[in-house]
């Protein structure tokens, strides 16, 4: 049995079902979850505030070096080194879930593209995936191959992107020398385990080429993301937003010249995804070894979840019946990893296990305390809670902000009442685990490893074996985003060649005609994902138009606030078991580089625009990019 | 020569940039003039710029924008050679971390193409100031009265060398004797 906060249990046929007797099962008064830490209250923080000098507030506004806008907020106590207190803060609505209300639903492949600067094609694709189950309609083989192609290589642009444009950076030696000096001597004594494939002879030159603007880990980066960006547009047209992804497929004309073209480029990822292994496996290894203590770094339960992504071509059939199958069956399996333990691969478990929840939110409750709900079941009947993003309405309601009350757009999405974080490391551990893939000859699923065998290229062919960590951190997070940059080109590198056969038999069909239908209630959910992880697009319906569109992404997860039960959301709770490990006991020259490490490890994703408060008021920069992570929602 | 727009479409006065490469993709220009719209990533216009052969680099680019410097009245237009003056490395990785994740902005494309060496030497920026930020297809009043006259400007800085070496050097935004309307007529 998967729940043990929710009152859910299965048949002998595995079919859910409400426990009998539960009153209110999904009402407010229900106990707390089993096994959830709990953040101080406001009245104990102020209290330690007055009462100790070396407990001081210490905020980050905005985050730096990730997409978009962040704000966070701790009360760090200096002379035990800890966390006390970790408020996580999207700072800006901007309502997808709103503006979507009443429009074509075609309009939503091209708008929710928008939320995001990155990985625009995610959420096209999540979209068409959500119309194609509402009004029924399946995509050609072909067109599923290329859809998997498409956003493989998107990922490919993300994953060196975080690596070392955003998170890369706060290992380098420009950062390091500053915060730990005596690191930084060590890593220059010491050589480096892999120097044979990233080239790299020491800890310290390896260091020193990750700095920002100069190093050349950071130079080839920028490369690497125009790579997979030329080849991405040869099927999508443009990067980030895409032209091409339709309900039923790809409007692309995929020839052998196009198939060609791409595979010079993917190429080029095979020995990329190598030297970026061996890096991040190194550095991990050199702060573990130089301090153990670093394993608590952005260190928390593993609780994870993935919606899985990349459907066998031969297996997808775009219904909420077939989910199960189809889901199971994908080159990324789905499923929910709970303290370190999968405990569902089943996309229905999945999708009717989770809520949002709006206590420490921007926005109004919806339900009446639970007791109004649109859809008490999902399409096949199974239980549905009125938390649950079919039933969800977005009602934004601006105050100020209140730790105590209401601090972030953001809000907190829960599975069986649990914190669940998301992450392409999420998507390693599921298909690790879970001994799922589609037969093929590159990747392996051992039960507690993946092995990645990458070809030839100017570096001889390797096999690569991401084991899952007995430990759970932003070193392991980053660790694991290098893996999955392999995992990405070998999972393309199978579509690739089963593209190939459809086009040696004469299919080059990639998309099925469809109609909008103009009378009823339909539903659809996208279950997809970003390169960051998770996401779904759950769409409703009626007489043609869009009635309800809710969005969950990964950093929807990650960066939400605590819960009605006062449980931290996955930010927050890295940040309270991080300790503060920089050599100064200066307060005010504290760079909070841990505290930073810990946040940027998953890679956050934030709404576009910068608020910056200050006495004076709140100061806004528009900038219009990613969305990611939103307004309670947005990649 | 290149003569560039940078902005978002849709966005009211931010399609300036935009529009204006759009209106002058059917002017007549001579054979040493591109017209472009680079409302991109600035890493990838870096890249783009960079790939034009060594012998046929663009010795100049007239850059179209609208920006909201908040210290000017709506519809001001200001003109300048940028100076090309970066600012610390800190606020360079900045634009690129912001050039990455998807901001499109006149600042961090000129900051993301000088720092990475794609952008030739002298640069005319054309700043139109905006009075509206929300998505629609009509520019404000006071910004749509100025654009037959920017486009009129983009031209002659685009063939004009007198008109370019007329021009004050200034620093991005702020730092520059603004142009008003007044001036362009």
């Amino acid at each position: 049995m998967c729940f043990k906060n929710l009152p859910i249990e299965f048949d002998a046929e595995g079919k859910p079902f409400l426990r009998a007797g539960v009153a209110n099962p999904y009402g407010p008064t229900a106990a707390t979850p089993r096994g959830a830490p709990a953040q101080l209250t406001a009245e104990r923080i102020e209290e330690l505030l007055k009462r100790n000098g070396y407990i001081k507030d210490l905020d980050f506004d905005p985050v730096t070096r990730v997409a978009g806008a962040l704000a966070f907020h701790t009360v760090a106590d200096f002379q035990g080194r800890k966390v006390l207190e970790a408020r996580s803060m999207a700072t800006l609505f901007r309502g997808y879930e709103v503006i979507m209300i009443g429009r074509d639903p075609r309009d939503a492949i091209f708008i929710t593209s928008r939320a995001c600067g990155v990985c625009g094609g995610v959420h096209s694709v999540t979209s068409a995936m959500a119309i194609e189950m509402a009004i029924g309609c399946v995509p050609p083989p072909l067109g599923v191959l290329i859809r998997n192609l498409a956003l493989a290589l998107e990922f490919l642009y993300d994953h060196p992107l975080h690596l070392h444009l955003l998170a890369g950076p706060d290992y380098s030696s420009a950062m390091v020398g500053p915060t730990n000096p005596s690191l930084l001597e060590r890593a220059r004594r010491t050589e480096a385990p892999h120097a044979e494939i990233h080239g790299f002879r020491t800890m310290g030159e390896l260091m020193d080429d990750l700095n920002p603007l100069s190093g050349k880990l950071y130079l080839e980066a920028l490369h690497m993301t125009r790579v997979a960006r030329e080849a991405y547009v040869l099927i999508c047209g443009k990067y980030p937003h895409p032209q091409t992804i339709v309900p039923g497929g790809m409007s692309s004309t995929i020839t052998l010249t196009v198939m060609n073209e791409m595979f010079t480029r993917l190429a080029q990822f095979f020995d990329y995804s190598k030297k970026l292994a061996t890096i991040w496996d190194d550095l991990t290894e050199f702060f573990y070894e130089a301090n153990p203590a670093y394993k608590q770094v952005g260190a928390r339960r593993a609780n994870l979840i993935d919606s899985g992504i990349f459907d066998h071509h031969e297996a997808y059939d775009a219904t909420y019946a077939g989910a199960r199958a189809w889901g199971e069956r994908r080159w990324a399996t789905p499923g929910v990893v709970m303290d370190g333990q999968l405990v569902t691969t089943d996309l229905h478990a999945l999708n009717i296990g989770v809520e949002e929840f709006v206590e420490h939110s921007y926005y109004e409750e919806w339900t009446g305390d639970g007791q109004r709900q649109h859809f008490p079941t999902d399409p096949v009947g199974n239980p549905l809670s009125p938390y649950h993003p079919w039933n969800k309405v977005t009602k934004p309601r601006p105050q100020g902000q209140n730790w105590k009350e209401r601090y972030t757009w953001d809000t907190a999405p829960r599975w069986d009442r649990q914190a669940m974080e998301a992450g392409a490391y999420a998507r390693l551990w599921n298909t690790a685990v879970a001994q799922k893939l589609p037969a093929n000859p590159f990747i392996e699923s051992t039960g507690t490893s993946l092995k990645l065998r990458l070809p030839q290229g100017a570096l001889p062919e390797l096999e690569l074996e991401w084991k899952v960590p007995a430990v759970w951190n932003a070193f392991e997070r980053n660790r694991a985003r290098a893996y999955c940059t392999g995992f990405t080109a070998l999972v393309a590198l199978n579509n690739w060649l089963a593209a190939m056969d459809r086009l040696k038999l004469g299919d080059t069909r990639t998309s099925t005609p469809f109609e909008i239908p103009k009378r009823g209630e339909q539903r659809g959910v996208g279950f997809w994902g970003a390169g960051r992880g998770y996401l779904t697009h759950h769409l409703t319906l009626d007489r043609g138009a869009v009635a309800n569109y809710q969005i969950l992404t990964p950093s929807t997860w990650n960066a939400s606030p605590s819960d009605r039960w006062q449980q931290p959301g996955p930010y927050e709770e890295a940040v309270l078991n991080t300790p503060l490990l920089e050599e100064t006991d200066d307060p005010a020259k504290f760079k909070g580089i841990d505290i930073l490490r810990a946040i940027r490890s998953f890679d956050p994703c934030m709404p576009c625009t910068t608020h910056i408060h200050s006495d004076a008021g709140v100061i806004t920069r528009e900038v219009n990019t990613c969305a990611c992570g939103v307004d309670d929602e947005g990649g | 020569m290149i003569v560039a727009g940078v902005g978002y479409r849709n966005l009211r006065d931010h399609s300036v940039g935009v529009m204006v490469a759009d209106r002058l993709l059917d002017h007549a220009w001579g054979q040493d003039v591109v017209v472009e719209d680079l409302s991109y990533n600035p890493i990838a216009v870096g890249q783009r710029l960079e790939d034009e052969p060594s012998e046929s680099r663009f010795t100049r680019a007239v850059v179209v924008a609208a920006v909201e410097r908040g210290n000017r009245s709506p519809g001001t237009v200001a003109v300048y050679r940028w100076d090309g003056v970066l600012p610390a490395d800190e606020e360079v990785h900045r634009a690129v971390t912001e050039a990455v994740t998807g901001v499109i902005a006149l600042d961090n494309t000129l900051v993301v193409t000088r720092h990475f060496g794609g952008l030739p030497d002298e640069v005319v920026v054309i700043e139109v100031e905006p009075a509206v930020q929300e998505f629609g297809e009509e520019f404000s009043e006071p910004v749509a009265g100025v654009i037959d006259q920017v486009c009129e400007l983009t031209i002659t800085m685009a063939t004009d060398e007198s008109a370019v070496a007329r021009l004050p050097h200034a620093g991005l935004g702020g730092q520059v004797p603004m142009a008003t309307r007044h001036h362009l007529t």
